[in-house]
């Protein structure tokens, strides 16, 4: 057996990097560099000690889950939404010529504009209430998810199309069980794609035009200039947005990619 | 005899442009095992895709068990296709890829079982049944795929090089199943091939198709008595007899060697 093959695989098969002494040395190094700043900024960026201190101080205190699950429903909402919405019309456009010619030029410009545009456009055409942030959110994330599943279902295997058709299969077996698992793949890479962006736009319509979330929360310490409470809330999120992610996605990949690593 | 497929002047272009059958008239009975030989690209593919539905026809009629196949319809009489190549699903197992066409034939599920058995036994691969695609060698897969073609019950099993892909003693081996497979179920058997040994030794008729865009040349008894064994004189006499008679025509100067 080669060293290769006893490799850990990441999802798409290829060997993946894993050091315990080169995620300490990256960790040290980082803390290093992280006091320098302190240092050489006078206090604004703070101590490492300073923000171990707001993160307990922060998980301590109950309001913060309350805030946490405002969030986090609206990462659901809008994470689900435009999951269904872009697999729904890259299935779509790879399937069928004339939604892909009538949709790709929609795609191509919604793409190009920039995150915040979305947010700044239905703020001020819907008002700062939740349903313009969600929205705003949708629009950001349909078109990642349509790209990645539309090449997928476009560059999918012509063959077993021809089987399916020979063996009668019928629509809902050929869409589940040859074309659907056929790109499973590109599916977690979309799905992981839009809840990665999900969060991230998510914190910052809260910054920008919501009372509650933790969003909003990092934005108060923002204007308190409160930079330590900043970086802990901002902290703790990142680490249970990657747990979530690397639990639900790491979950749905062990289920629909198993078969390939027998 | 009567005719269990029968093609009449049938006409395929692609792109309404590029002819690939000009004009084929085919007649197959019940439980016959025929063999459509042809020089490479000249059309012989393009039969059985019409015969499963998955080309139109320009013209010309095709009928299995007198249903009409050239369009689109619920009523088309179930076909087993066995590929070139296996055409598995690599995400199920050996039983799951013959599962999910039993289930689309509508084949009841208390028989499906029994319907797997058989065909991975008599093609001797019952103790894979269980195994992934990926776990199988080529002429492994190759059996399933001509299993899964068997459990559905097919009105007629047609074949596109099934064993082009695989080594002479795979393949070699294969045919004698195969033979075995056909006599025990009884099914008709269009079988497509350009290797005109394969085709004596398989079938009770070959129909020889021009250069492409293909008519038929001729059609060739083979009266070579079952079990036929590959060193049979009779066999090579007879294959030679064939190469000769379709040297000029498939574009091979005079007929005494290629040019």
């Amino acid at each position: 057996m080669t060293a290769l093959a006893l490799a850990p695989r990441s999802w798409a098969g290829m060997p993946r990097a894993r050091s315990p002494l080169a995620l300490l040395v990256a960790v040290v190094l980082l803390a290093i560099a992280w006091q320098i700043g302190t240092i050489v900024s006078d206090g604004w960026v703070p101590s490492l000690d300073r923000i171990g201190a707001a993160v307990v101080a922060n998980l301590t205190d109950p309001a913060i889950y309350g805030q946490m699950a405002i969030t986090a429903r609206r990462i659901l909402i809008g994470f689900v939404a435009a999951t269904a919405i872009g697999v729904a019309l890259g299935f779509l456009m790879g399937l069928d010529r004339r939604v892909e010619a009538f949709f790709r030029p929609v795609v191509t410009m919604l793409l190009a504009i920039p995150d915040p545009v979305y947010i700044i456009v239905a703020i001020l055409v819907l008002g700062t209430d939740e349903s313009s942030g969600l929205i705003a959110l949708i629009l950001a994330l349909v078109p990642f998810v349509v790209v990645i599943v539309h090449g997928a279902v476009r560059a999918r295997e012509r063959q077993l199309d021809e089987m399916s058709r020979v063996y009668k299969l019928g629509r809902w077996a050929y869409l589940t069980e040859v074309l659907g698992r056929q790109i499973a793949p590109a599916l977690i890479v979309a799905a992981r794609t839009c809840f990665a962006f999900s969060w991230k736009i998510v914190v910052l319509i809260e910054a920008l035009s919501q009372p509650e979330g933790i969003g909003s929360q990092i934005y108060y310490s923002f204007r308190l200039l409160r930079s330590a409470d900043m970086i802990a809330l901002a902290l703790i999120f990142i680490v249970l947005m990657r747990i979530v992610e690397s639990v639900a996605f790491g979950f749905a990949e062990r289920r629909l990619m198993g078969w390939s690593r027998r | 005899m009567t005719s269990f497929i029968e093609v009449r002047d049938l006409k395929v272009s692609y792109d309404g442009r590029r002819e690939a059958l000009a004009s084929v008239d085919l007649h197959v009975a019940d439980r016959e095992f025929v063999a459509i030989l042809g020089p490479s690209g000249c059309g012989k593919s393009t039969m059985l895709q019409v015969l499963s539905g998955l080309l139109q026809p320009v013209s010309g009629s095709a009928t299995i068990d007198g249903t009409d196949v050239t369009k689109p319809a619920d009523d088309r009489p179930r076909v087993g296709y066995v590929f070139q190549d296996h055409r598995l699903l690599p995400w199920r197992t050996v039983e799951e890829n013959i599962e999910l066409v039993l289930a689309a034939a509508d084949i009841p599920r208390t028989e499906w079982d029994a319907r797997i058995d058989r065909y991975l036994n008599m093609l001797h691969i019952g103790d894979y049944r269980k195994a992934w695609p990926m776990q199988l060698s080529g002429g492994q897969r190759q059996r399933v795929s001509i299993a899964r073609a068997l459990a559905i019950d097919p009105a007629v099993v047609l074949m596109d090089e099934p064993f082009s892909t695989l080594d002479e003693v795979t393949a070699r081996t294969m045919r004698q199943q195969l033979v075995e497979l056909w006599q025990a179920s009884g099914h008709a058997i269009v079988f497509v091939t350009h290797s005109i040994r394969e085709a004596v030794f398989l079938a009770d008729r070959i129909v020889i198709l021009t250069k492409g865009p293909a008519t038929v040349l001729s059609e060739v008894r083979i009266p070579i008595a079952r079990p036929r064994v590959y060193e049979d004189p009779a066999l090579t006499e007879l294959e030679a007899s064939i190469v000769a008679s379709v040297m000029r025509e498939w574009g091979f100067g005079n007929g005494t060697e290629p040019q």
